[in-house]
């Protein structure tokens, strides 16, 4: 069993030749290119990476902007509907005003023009009242016409007059 | 044929050939050839993946570069520092290269080199070196040094604590090596255990073994399995306990 462990220094010679022109030509053949290859990978994706987050960058600001030109578009719309809305209050308070008074004005004109009407009519009624009274006292004086007695009622009432009116006596000054 | 054959025969290195390098006495060997084909895929199939643009090779592209980023950003720089990305290049070979030899162990008529002690021992050395190079080289020789010994201890404790941090150091290497080697030879010697069951009861009776060969084959596959992990989870762990060591020495505090 003692081979097993005898070391023959002979292969001990041999590995170290072959490991150590190995690690020198290996070196240059296999993982020279292949640190270059991951160098340059690890290099792009971290080029990408900044690439990225500058790209993430410019999209956040630019929904900033746009956020706040939101706001100010709705509050801008917000304002002139206030605006509009007074607006339309005041016109409304405008006509109702209007309307009222040339109501008012109508309603003022239509009560002259019955006032007046009323006084025309009145005046009239009035009139023919009294023609027909006249009239119809003319028709009975003339059909009580007596002249007796209208005689006498005309010295009595002369009489009463003198009486009343000293001045109007006849034939005494 | 007894269990110490069997094991030898399938856990130790099969060497074909010798060649003499100075001192040394060099062997061809299964173990060596298992390192060749590891280092031929690492060197041919790796560029290749991850140089092409194919959509077919794209999920391997992907594995390993998941596992090369894993490594870089939990393992490496958490405990190297921002310098730490200088030396992925060792981190992601190392990484690969016990993995794939690990690997190669589960593949039929392959054979597990990182179950070797001059293997691990090797990958121990290397990482012992990087160790005291990235300390020497973050901090100073001599700071180096004087920074072995934890701060806060009182001068008179430095003549005692000095070798004894020496000795940590190697230890560290030391315990890198054995835990790789042990790991990975265990779980074969489970295996081949698990398959003698066959044959020892059989020894008893011919039906006692037939009736065995269900159980045991059962829990081969899921020792199996259990080395799959294993073979990831050693690699993933030695890597890591040389980047804390590598870290530590670099940054004492």
């Amino acid at each position: 069993m003692e081979a097993l462990i005898r070391p023959e220094f002979g292969l001990t010679f041999w590995t170290i030749t072959c490991f150590v022109l190995l690690v020198f030509v290996l070196s240059k053949t296999a993982w020279k290119p292949l640190m270059q290859a991951v160098e340059e990978r690890e290099r792009s994706i971290k080029h990408d990476l900044h690439s990225a987050e500058t790209a993430r960058a410019a999209a956040e600001k630019l929904k900033g902007e746009l956020a706040a030109q939101l706001a100010a578009l709705k509050a801008e719309i917000q304002r002139r509907l206030e605006e509009a809305r007074l607006t339309a209050e005041k016109e409304t308070d405008l006509l109702i005003e209007e309307a009222r008074r040339s109501a008012g004005v109508i309603v003022e004109s239509a009560r002259k023009e019955i006032e007046a009407q009323k006084t025309e009519a009145a005046r009239e009624l009035r009139n023919k009242v009294a023609d027909l009274a006249v009239l119809a006292a003319e028709r009975i004086l003339l059909k009580q016409l007596d002249h007796r007695a209208n005689t006498d009622l005309a010295a009595r009432y002369l009489a009463e007059l003198e009486k009343e009116r000293p001045d109007l006596k006849l034939g005494t000054n | 044929m007894g269990l110490k054959e069997i094991l030898e025969h399938h856990i130790v290195d099969h060497v074909w050939s010798r060649a003499v390098l100075g001192p040394l006495s060099v062997p061809f060997s299964k173990h060596l050839l298992m390192m060749v084909i590891a280092s031929a895929i690492l060197l041919v199939v790796f560029p290749l993946i991850i140089r092409s643009k194919s959509r077919v090779l794209a999920p391997f592209r992907a594995i390993i570069e998941i596992i090369v980023l894993f490594l870089r950003d939990e393992v490496v720089v958490p405990n190297l520092g921002h310098k730490g990305a200088a030396y992925m290049g060792y981190f992601s070979t190392l990484f690969f290269f016990i993995l794939l030899l690990n690997l190669l162990g589960l593949v039929p008529f392959g054979a597990t080199a990182t179950g070797n002690l001059a293997v691990t021992a090797g990958l121990a050395l290397t990482t012992f070196v990087l160790i005291n190079f990235a300390g020497i080289k973050e901090q100073g020789l001599f700071k180096y040094l004087s920074h072995i010994v934890p701060k806060g201890v009182p001068g008179w404790l430095y003549p005692l604590l000095f070798p004894i941090e020496l000795i940590g150091l190697v230890t560290k290497a030391f315990a890198l090596c054995i835990r790789l080697f042990a790991n990975m030879i265990a779980g074969h010697i489970v295996i081949l255990a698990f398959i003698s069951f066959i044959f020892i009861f059989g020894s008893l009776n011919v039906f006692v073994g037939f009736a065995v060969a269900p159980v045991s084959v059962g829990l081969v596959l899921f020792t199996l399995l259990l080395e799959l992990f294993v073979a990831f989870l050693q690699a993933y762990v030695f890597v890591f306990l040389t980047a804390i060591f590598t870290g530590s020495a670099m940054h004492p505090h």
